[in-house]
């Protein structure tokens, strides 16, 4: 009888994912904007998917687990609310006005206007790709997983998928951009629900936030588990993850400040940044980040998650998946509205993200470059193809190489954060040249690939073996990605032609002239500003973290006292997540960095040009690239083949 | 209205009601499934707060409760009581069960009329139910 309530929970859920679809294609029919919404997409909107995506699926999955598993070593996972929402903050009002400016409704579609590279849009789409095939997928495939265990295989796990598939087809395929967003709402609503509800049981059935602290408190007595409620170190200087003798857990200071960097790639990444350029108005940005991202979620972040995490610590019977296997047992009801949360949770990302992938693949580069003449209606018809085809190819993943997809699942952020040089360089670093942001993102990229277990593969099929691991030192691959990304920036935007700018770019920077003028306030404030940044990053996710070890314990007789009655790095989180709030909160309104702006922007008008029949070009364009593309496979299997291991 | 603003609207009742309609009715049958009254008496609280959000967000809107959503209310009032009557008669209810039971439905009861009352008056909340509704747009014509 109990097993009735999980598929019955599936088929509501089933049903408003496919009601949703056919508003927003109703919609679409009437009013267009299969793609963009017609940029119309209301700021609260906005704000909600935008939290959705950036914080909890992956952290309810993932977060909950890894604290359950290392404890409070990563400390940084905890104001990940404050990390994240910090990009944000930083450059949505520019990319709006920019993206109003020009006329386009993509990251990719930015980098194309503004720097006129291809590479760059090609970068771009391929990192949309990455979060759809490689993150999304890893969520998808635990969450496929964990319906499947809870039927006790009466749901096959590849029945799973195909479903959970079939209806994120339904949710972006057919709606668009349009019914993606209002189901992102509800997703993010099902999923908020879903951690509170957890969070509640899981206090109910230890006894209350004392009755956790106290087990958590007789926890940390033993030598093993009181390493867990501390950073280790600042940083170690090993060879990487799974080289040498040294186990080189990333669990430094110096990790937690990297795995913040490399966090950032979420609101710095094409799929953020779609929804930004889609928004009727940018009035709700600094409401968006500060109180929804910030504010609400960052709380659940630094309560909720940390509670379920740290129940999971005590005992693995309060992991999520167990939890949700003893909740199945004893109310199903409950059990199914907590699964339709999970799988909300994780739909919501990849849902946007196979849709932003597939549009950039379809209207930034085929058509610019392969088909000029593409119609509206054609492009829409091959865009459903597309994201038809890459839910098939995430799903046959998902089921026969998880590893495959967890390798790229892990440079899904460190390459998405790499993008914000050429953010830069749209919103505030005009100096950034084109060839300057083409080399930072493609060195960038490469240092992320030598830093993780992709690239480490890749070079392994070559025969080439490298003399470090993951994450030299402890630090995250992003970092090293970032260092050389903004190294190869400065130095060839110092010695390339700055003043040279294409049209567009001149034309977005007018505009910030104009619609932006300086605050004297907010000069005057700026070494406040530079000064509060740096401090809470030493102090919340830095090397500061060594303080947080002790600065809310005390020696008491032979032991140690918790003077807040919670464990000494968790209160500092808390302290962070709070200190965090004011800090976004002073940067989008008292600086301006997100603040409303009410301007009406007019379209960039490019000078005329005669209108030529590309055809032939973009034919011989495409035989190239297969033949460069047939080439290149050759060569690669006969390398392969002769030197791989 | 126009079609944005009448979506949006759609999309807070949905979102009102996955959590609070959900977490009711869950919360519902774990007060019967535990025979807890309180337990139950905090799923109907879920509902009354649900009816309470969806008032709200029809007021932010300037509108009333749609023609659809109407019937469909007025149809999961009907399935209530009707379930719960064959049940009581069929019987196996126990005393929690049926005082659950019972403060749900007179909650709903009580909950209609006041409503009524209060956005239309005593007098213009009788005249609610003799109008002839020819659009579907929403009760308030």
């Amino acid at each position: 009888m109990s097993s009735i309530w999980l598929p019955l929970c599936l088929l509501i859920y089933a049903a408003i994912t496919l009601l949703w679809a056919r508003l927003g294609a109703m919609q679409n029919s009437a009013e267009g904007g299969f793609f963009s919404a017609g940029h119309a997409l209301s700021p609260w909107v906005t704000a909600i998917v935008m939290a959705g995506i950036s914080l909890p699926g992956w952290l309810l999955l993932s977060g909950t687990q890894h604290i359950a598993e290392a404890g409070l070593q990563l400390p940084t996972l905890l104001v990940a609310g404050v990390v994240i929402a910090l990009p944000g903050c930083v450059f949505f009002k520019r990319i709006w006005l920019a993206s109003m400016r020009l006329r386009v409704s993509s990251l990719a579609g930015l980098f194309g206007a503004y720097f006129s590279s291809p590479f760059l849009v090609i970068a771009t789409t391929a990192t949309a790709f990455l979060f759809a095939i490689g993150f999304a997928g890893v969520q998808l495939r635990a969450g496929g997983l964990l319906i499947a265990s809870l039927t006790d295989g009466a749901l096959d796990p590849v029945v799973v998928s195909t479903v959970i598939g079939f209806l994120l087809f339904a949710g972006v395929g057919i709606g668009g951009l349009r019914s993606a967003a209002y189901l992102g709402v509800l997703q993010t609503i099902f999923l908020i629900s879903t951690l509170v509800l957890l969070t509640g049981l899981v206090l109910i059935e230890l006894g209350g936030f004392a009755a956790l602290n106290a087990s958590l408190k007789s926890l940390s007595e033993t030598d093993e588990a009181s390493r867990l409620m501390t950073v280790q170190k600042v940083i170690q200087f090993t060879s990487g993850l799974g080289r040498g003798t040294d186990p080189a857990l990333a669990n430094s200071a110096i990790a937690n400040f990297s795995l913040a960097l490399a966090l950032m790639g979420f609101q710095c990444g094409p799929v953020a940044m779609k929804l930004v350029t889609s928004t009727a108005r940018p009035t709700g940005l600094a409401a968006g980040q500060t109180w929804v991202m910030v504010g609400t979620f960052g709380l659940l972040i630094v309560f909720a998650l940390a509670i379920m995490g740290l129940a999971g610590l005590i005992d693995p019977d309060y992991s999520l998946g167990s939890l949700l296997a003893a909740l199945h047992d004893q109310s199903p009801w409950f059990a199914g509205w907590s699964i339709i949360g999970v799988i909300a949770g994780v739909q919501v990302l990849a849902g946007l993200s196979i849709f932003v992938a597939c549009e950039s693949l379809i209207r930034d580069v085929y058509k610019p470059y392969f088909h000029a003449a593409l119609s509206k209606q054609d492009a829409v018809t091959l865009v459903r193809i597309a994201i038809a085809i890459v839910i098939l190819i995430t799903v046959i993943m998902q089921l026969l190489a998880p590893i495959t997809l967890s390798a790229l699942a892990a440079i899904a952020l460190p390459v998405s954060v790499q993008l914000a040089s050429p953010l830069l360089g749209v919103t505030w670093a005009r100096w950034i040249t084109r060839p300057a942001a083409v080399c930072g993102v493609g060195f960038g990229v490469v240092a992320v690939l030598l830093t993780e277990p992709l690239g480490h593969e890749i070079l392994s099929a070559f025969g080439l073996d490298l003399p470090w691991g993951r994450w030299p030192w402890t630090v995250h691959s992003a970092v090293w990605g970032l260092v050389v990304n903004f190294a190869a920036v400065l130095i060839i935007s110092a010695i390339t032609n700055r003043q040279a700018m294409t049209g567009e770019a001149q034309s977005v920077h007018d505009l910030y002239a104009k619609s932006l003028p300086s605050n004297p306030a907010g000069q005057s404030l700026r070494p406040v500003a530079w000064s509060l940044v740096l401090a809470w990053f030493f102090l919340a996710v830095g090397p500061g973290l060594i303080f947080g070890n002790f600065a809310f314990s005390a020696e008491a007789g032979d032991g140690v006292t918790w003077l807040f009655g919670i464990p000494s790095l968790w209160a500092w989180s808390m302290g962070g997540w709070l200190w965090g709030l004011g800090l976004i909160w002073f940067l989008s309104y008292k600086m301006g960095l997100a603040s409303p702006v009410h301007v009406s922007v007019s379209a960039f008008e490019p000078a005329p040009r005669l209108t030529l029949d590309t055809s032939q070009q973009e034919r011989e364009r495409m035989r190239r690239i297969l033949i460069a593309t047939t080439i290149g496979a050759a060569l690669i299997t006969f390398t392969i083949f002769s030197f791989g291991g | 209205m126009d079609i944005n603003s009448r979506i949006e609207r759609q999309l807070l009742v949905f979102a009102i009601w996955c959590v609070c309609g959900f977490a009711g009715f869950a919360t519902l049958l774990e007060g019967f499934a535990r025979d807890v009254f309180i337990i139950s008496l905090i799923g109907s609280a879920f509902i009354v707060a649900g009816f309470i959000g969806h008032i709200i967000i029809n007021a932010l809107f300037k509108m009333g409760f749609t023609y659809g959503e109407t019937v469909l209310g007025i149809g999961l009032f009907g399935i209530v009581v009707t379930t719960f009557v064959t049940g009581w008669i069929a019987g196996g209810y126990t005393d929690s069960d049926i005082w659950s039971g019972l403060t749900l439905i007179v909650i709903i009861a009580v909950g209609l009329p006041s409503y009524l009352s209060t956005r239309y008056g005593m007098r213009g909340a009788f005249s609610q139910f003799h109008k002839t509704h020819h659009s579907n747009e929403d009760l308030d014509g």
